[in-house]
């Protein structure tokens, strides 16, 4: 079969969804030689853009406040903005709309994303996951507040970076410390090296309880010490956005309110597909949410041609990659992670810019390369099982 | 059409060179290098000119 004749029972797709998932996932039906109706629903009123930017380039005060845009779509979608997908018959093959409407589908594909987990139900508990989010914070930073930030993940490490930038004084409540749980206990001590020589406050904690009361935000650590601050931003996880999809029978269920989980080639029917954060998918681990921009973009791919050509399309294994920028430091890494132990230096040292390689028992390695600029195709193949 | 790099914006990522190899690459001091500029309209060229476009996450390539 031939990339024009895929699909060619296809007449109408509607993509729910319109971040880097939905926007790619659109880009790969015209890329695959879908030529007919394309329609893409999205909750926000924004046009696609790059979420990673948010949490980096976006708060510093000198911030290019066009980092996150992204080069407009060329997929010729009926585009519906601002308008929430809110229930689905799959029956019917409809998708039903906040405002009443109903978008008819031959086939579908899923990305509507992931929440911001809240620990409060209170408006002064900041999160940071959309553009209006990043835009609220950023605001609420003029004239140097001090800040609290709760999770110790890169989007907190992010976030207190950005803060710190900003002239804030900032506390980092961490389970933990901040970042071992991603990166490993080495490059954990980068990072909060760096961060502590650029004046962020840790306080590494168990179980830390948060009252975000409104002008009285403060957090109790596991020591039962308060800390207060001006500003309180909670950066603990995302949830997929699955609501809209109760009844389906669609939704696995999982501790933190459901998944999609789909198979190998993004399917979760043959009519039905999906990609981005709401999706996880078979990988060496088991069943994996994969909640970075370059699995999003690959899954997305894989995803829209699965739909298109079914058990015919490749099921591609991919690497993801994953990058983040905090307190002058900046990382790119390729492979499993979190890294045990030391690294090996392929090039630089433990005092600066350096490329560096774990070994992993089974023979894979991963590749990460800290304030060193090289391309991506070079890190995978740095951490190629050796021969 | 045209391959733009705003080279300010580019953060030796690379996943564009991924994307669309034929076209593009970074050199060793990791910056990105078009080796294509030009590309024909709806020819796979073109394609995956789209996809480095649309791969890289600070906007850094565009087509004009």
């Amino acid at each position: 079969m031939t990339a024009a004749e895929a699909g060619r029972d296809v007449g109408r797709v509607v993509v729910v969804g319109n971040g880097i998932a939905g926007l790619t996932a659109a880009d790969a039906l015209r890329a695959a030689g879908f030529d007919g109706e394309l329609v893409v629903v999205g909750e926000e009123r924004h046009a696609a853009y790059s979420r990673p930017a948010l949490s980096k380039a976006l708060l510093t005060p000198s911030a290019d406040m066009t980092a996150h845009r992204l080069p407009a779509p060329t997929h010729g979608a009926i585009e519906i903005l601002g308008v929430a997908a809110t229930g689905l018959d799959t029956a019917a093959r409809e998708v039903l709309l906040a405002d009443g409407s109903r978008q008819a589908y031959d086939r579908l594909l899923i990305a509507t994303g992931s929440r911001a987990r809240r620990l409060t139900d209170s408006a002064d508990e900041l999160t940071l996951r959309g553009i209006d989010d990043a835009l609220r914070l950023r605001a609420r930073l003029a004239g140097g507040p001090s800040v609290l930030v709760v999770g110790g993940g890169p989007l907190g490490m992010e976030i207190a970076s950005g803060c710190v930038e900003s002239g804030c004084r900032v506390t980092l409540v961490s389970q933990g410390p901040p970042l071992v749980e991603q990166l490993g206990r080495h490059l954990a001590g980068v990072f909060a090296a760096a961060a502590r020589r650029r004046g962020l406050r840790i306080v590494e904690s168990g179980a830390a309880s948060v009252d975000a009361a409104p002008g009285a935000a403060h957090v109790i650590d596991g020591e039962g010490t308060t800390h207060r601050a001006d500003v309180l931003v909670t950066a603990v996880g995302d949830l997929p956005n699955v609501a809209w999809l109760a009844g389906t029978g669609l939704v696995a269920p999982t501790p933190s309110g459901g998944v999609l989980a789909v198979d190998e080639r993004g399917l979760l029917r043959p009519d039905i597909a999906a990609a981005g954060d709401v999706a996880a998918f078979p990988s060496a681990h088991g069943m994996r949410r994969v909640p970075l921009w370059s699995s999003a973009v690959e899954r997305a791919k894989v995803a829209a041609a699965a739909l298109l050509r079914g058990a015919e399309a490749p099921a591609p294994a991919f690497q993801p990659y994953f990058w983040t920028e905090a307190f002058g430091l900046s990382l790119k890494a390729v492979g499993p992670m979190p890294l045990t132990g030391e690294p090996e230096y392929l090039d630089g040292g433990a005092d600066g810019p350096a490329l560096m390689r774990w070994r992993h028992p089974d023979g894979s390695g991963s590749a990460v390369a800290l304030d060193y600029r090289i391309p991506i195709p070079r890190l995978r193949k740095v951490c190629l099982p050796v021969a | 059409m045209r391959i733009v790099l705003d080279r300010p914006r580019c953060e030796g990522h690379g996943l564009c060179e991924e994307a669309a190899a034929a076209l593009m690459h970074l050199d060793h001091d990791g910056e990105l290098v078009l080796d294509v500029e030009q590309v024909e309209d709806g020819t796979p060229q073109a394609a995956a000119a789209q996809a480095a476009v649309r791969v890289c996450p600070v906007a850094a390539l565009s087509l004009a």
